[in-house]
């Protein structure tokens, strides 16, 4: 059974339909591509399926449960990690500390009374954050103001704070934009250490096609709110209507 | 009909005074993206030179020239060059507490200029008040009346065919509906937009010279309540619309003394909701007008970028130095808390401990606004709320004070919760506004009853008695308001290092993020707002115990603003600013008491400026300083002998 499964999905806003009867599944631990020309309406399926944006009509079913009218945290809590094409951090923490807070909110530390009584422990090392941090290289900014780092390291703490809950889905919404080529480069190779993992499953908005191909394995097309391809990676992209959505009409 | 006539005809003098005010507030607030709340007191600083130049002995003309044509508008420009052009993208928090320092400041430096002598019937601008000229459904039409309604609309008239007849005109209009794409089209944008605030100033002065003849005597708290309608008025407008809000301010003139008129007289009802009526029209349109909170929303793209802060004093220097800081703290505290108890006279005594009751009011400031990134201007309310609740149940129930000052803090968090229910919905902007509207409401109804603040008479709140132990003394209550204190510290502290600390952190940077990790903000944020409205009334019931009585002035909607106005300026990050900023509030205060009366002025000045400096030093004027005090400390140890 797939691990998501959005059927229908149809969001507009005033008179654009910015979503159009879209279909999207994902099986556990698999790396799925979204593409499609600006304005495709990628980033609002991800607002969709995380619970930013509320759906006109259509279903979202995910580990076999319907989630479509559940808030953002729910979502969140159920195991739907998520970055943002505009970074989206926590002004004035640290990359450790936006580590620290994702995971125990992952670990249900948030009640108030134990944070009264001295339960929940003051900044001690925590090996889950401690070992994503070197994964993820950035042990040695661990601890410099998020305002001071660079936009790819930006990019990883946002991926760190949604892996370190252990999502069974995690949504990258153009974790390239901003990059070079270098850290793009490198972004991948996370991603597929990622992947091999087999632990989360992920979705991925990309423009760089490279990226995309090095990481995932299928792959679905979005146009104008609507559905135009899906399937295998290297067929789609040669099919002649995607190449035309993405690239004009070549003749 | 004719009674409803009656009724509504005395209500369109107040509606034009809004309804200028209304006007000139969208205008600055379309085209600079500040919203002025120091317009107020604009109004109140022209009517105030005016009644100053016709007791000297001036025409009325030439103190007309003078206080709205020269004044106001030179007071609106330096406001505009000199502090509010800086901040145009600012956070929503910055340029709201600059307006309010401003909003503070000015009635007070005039004052400083002008002594605060009572000034009773103040002149009216052209007809004299005294004549009637006709009657109208049965009104005496008298000669502020007439003469509030007829230049009202001749400057309606002027206003409209200069914006739809003249080239600047038509360039404010541009500006109003969008300043980006003016400055596009090629034009110079900064000489439209003072063009705008020279107008926008223009009119307040004339509606305070209108408005001051409608009052017995010239108060500059009047000015705020003008200030709350036009908001009123400007919000029926979404903020945007100019016609809307002019004829929205002259409906809720109307409407206002409609209410006067049917509601049964001599009651609270008529006596508290007819001054009541715009904080209950803003409350409501902020709640029910979508367009309303979304604009307010995304307001500014950059206003969301914000620097870093600097780190906090606490932070600097390798651990021995940390230490050493630690133990001159711990010093510092236990000497400040010996001498009070030994040689530090009766009067002093309790000052600094009033100093302890406002510190624990100011901690719910630091934690709500510090901490969490919310806004509140009605902290004050919730420490009257504190207050009466003790002193009524020790009053009629005979329950122990301390009991009754827990309760009070109880009370206080359910109010808090029914405050927060908003701020779920609003942010920024309408947030404050809404919660201004709400300690108004407070203000001129709630606290109005016999069975809550008792209205002027006040509630009486005795010491504290456990048992043999009492409170009475002077020095035992100072003990006891450090243990409340040092409790509510560590409260605070306890909450900040757990996990609710963190996520309140988190909402503070991103609130989408937040969510995304599975942080429930609608849950968080009613947290935040019942510790922070239960820290405030425990504090507004000690105050009120140390004082014996306390009415609802005391706790007055304007005394919110003061609050936040001097907790940002002295420190809004750490409990240590809070308590920073009790100490300089009661302190300062003290001191000014022994200068001549006029010289108390300068208490607000102080602070108004103080805020003014928020937008260059957000993490407050003292943890600025000690901040350079403690480096250069610090280098010092490094370096002994650069140092000389």
């Amino acid at each position: 059974m797939a691990l998501l499964e959005a059927t229908g999905i149809t969001k507009r806003f005033g008179g654009i339909v910015a979503l159009d009867a879209v279909f999207v599944a994902v099986e556990p631990g698999e790396a799925v591509g979204l593409v499609g020309p600006n304005g495709a309406g990628k980033t609002t399926l991800f607002d969709c399926l995380n619970g930013v944006q509320h759906l006109d009509s259509g279903e979202v079913r995910f580990a076999g449960r319907r989630i479509d009218r559940l808030p953002v945290y729910e979502r969140a809590r159920l195991g739907i990690g998520r970055t943002f094409q505009r970074l989206e951090l926590f002004a004035g923490m640290s990359a450790r500390e936006h580590l620290m807070v994702a995971e125990r909110v992952h670990r249900g530390d948030g009640r108030l009374w134990k944070d009264l009584i001295g339960r929940a422990r003051a900044a001690q090392p925590v090996p889950r954050v401690e070992d994503l941090l070197a994964e993820l290289g950035l042990k040695e900014v661990a601890d410099d103001p998020i305002e001071s780092l660079s936009q790819g390291h930006g990019r990883l703490v946002e991926l760190g704070r949604a892996l370190v809950q252990d999502p069974l889905l995690v949504l990258l919404d153009e974790p390239s934009s901003g990059l070079d080529t270098r850290e793009t480069a490198e972004f991948g190779t996370v991603l597929v250490r990622l992947r091999d993992r087999r632990a989360t499953a992920m979705m991925l908005v990309e423009h760089d096609l490279d990226l995309v191909r090095s990481v995932v394995e299928r792959i679905y097309v979005l146009e104008f709110g609507k559905l135009l391809a899906s399937g295998p990676v290297d067929e789609v992209l040669e099919d002649e209507a995607v190449r035309r959505a993405y690239l004009g009409d070549l003749r | 009909m004719t009674e409803f006539l009656s009724y509504a005809i005395p209500g369109l003098p107040y509606g034009c005074v809004f309804a200028l005010m209304a006007v000139g507030l969208v205008l600055t607030y379309q085209t600079s993206g500040v919203f002025n709340l120091a317009y107020g007191a604009q109004a109140y600083a022209s009517a105030l030179v005016f009644y100053v130049c016709v007791n000297a002995g001036w025409p009325n003309w030439a103190a007309f020239v003078v206080a709205v044509v020269l004044v106001a508008p030179l007071l609106g420009l330096a406001m505009d060059r000199f502090l509010y052009r800086f901040i145009r993208s600012a956070r929503v928090l910055v340029k709201l507490v600059s307006a309010l320092g401003m909003l503070i400041a000015i009635p007070s430096a005039l004052a400083l200029i002008f002594g605060n002598q009572q000034r009773l019937a103040p002149p009216a601008l052209w007809l004299p008040p005294g004549s009637v000229y006709f009657h109208l459904a049965g009104d005496a039409i008298n000669g502020t009346e007439l003469s509030t309604v007829i230049v009202t609309l001749a400057v309606v008239l002027g206003a409209s065919l200069m914006s739809h007849f003249t080239q600047i005109g038509l360039r404010m209009r541009a500006m109003a509906e969008s300043p980006r794409m003016v400055q596009l089209a090629g034009i110079n944008s900064e000489r439209v937009g003072i063009a705008i605030w020279v107008l926008s100033s223009f009119l307040a002065g004339l509606a305070g010279v209108l408005l001051a003849p409608l009052f017995a005597d010239l108060q500059a708290l009047d000015f705020t309540d003008l200030l709350v309608a036009a908001i009123a008025a400007a919000a029926l407008g979404s903020l945007t619309s100019l016609p809307l809000a002019f004829w929205g301010g002259i409906g809720l003139g109307v409407v206002q003394e409609l209410l006067g008129g049917y509601l049964p007289s001599g009651t609270v009802l008529s006596s508290g909701l007819r001054p009541a009526l715009p904080f209950v029209v803003l409350l409501g349109l902020l709640l029910a007008l979508p367009g309303l909170r979304e604009r307010w929303f995304h307001d500014d793209p950059l206003s969301r970028c914000d620097p870093p802060p600097p780190p906090m004093a606490t932070t600097i220097g390798g651990y021995g130095f940390k230490g050493a800081l630690r133990v001159a703290r711990w010093a510092v505290l236990f000497a400040f808390f010996v001498s009070c108890l030994t040689w530090v006279p009766g009067n002093w005594t309790f000052t600094l401990t009033q100093g302890l009751a406002f510190s624990i009011v100011f901690l719910s400031i630091v934690f709500l606004t510090g901490m969490s990134g919310q806004i509140s201007l009605c902290q004050a309310s919730f420490a009257g709320i504190g207050a009466f609740t003790c002193g009524q149940l020790a009053g009629h129930f005979g329950v122990s004070v301390l009991v009754g000052i827990l309760a009070g803090g109880a009370l206080a968090a359910l109010v808090g919760v029914v405050v927060a229910l908003p701020a779920l919905r609003l942010g920024g902007l309408a947030l404050a506004l809404a919660t201004l509207a709400f300690g108004l409401l407070a203000d001129n109804v709630g606290f109005q009853f016999s069975w809550s603040g008792n209205g002027d008479s006040g509630v009486n709140i005795p010491r504290p008695e456990v048992g043999s132990l009492s409170f009475a003394s002077g020095k035992a209550f100072f003990v006891l308001a450090c243990v409340l204190l040092a409790a509510c510290s560590a409260v605070v502290l306890a909450i900040r290092r757990g996990t609710t600390g963190r996520e309140l952190a988190a909402m503070r940077g991103s609130e989408l993020a937040a969510a995304s990790i599975g942080t429930n903000l609608a849950k968080l944020k009613i947290t935040v707002f019942a510790v922070a409205a239960a820290l405030a009334g425990i504090g507004g019931a000690l105050y009120g115990s140390l004082q014996g009585t306390v009415a609802p002035d005391d706790f007055n909607s304007l005394l919110s603003l003061v609050f936040m106005v001097v907790v940002v300026t002295t420190g809004v990050y750490t409990v240590e600013g809070a308590i920073q900023a009790g100490m300089a509030y009661v302190v300062l205060y003290q001191l000014l008491d022994y200068l001549p009366s006029q010289w108390s002025n300068l208490f607000p000045i102080l602070f108004g400026l103080g805020a003014v400096t928020y937008a260059l030093h957000p993490e407050g004027i003292v943890e600025w300083q000690k901040r350079r005090a403690i480096e250069i400390v610090a280098d010092w140890g490094k370096h002994p002998e650069t140092v000389g």
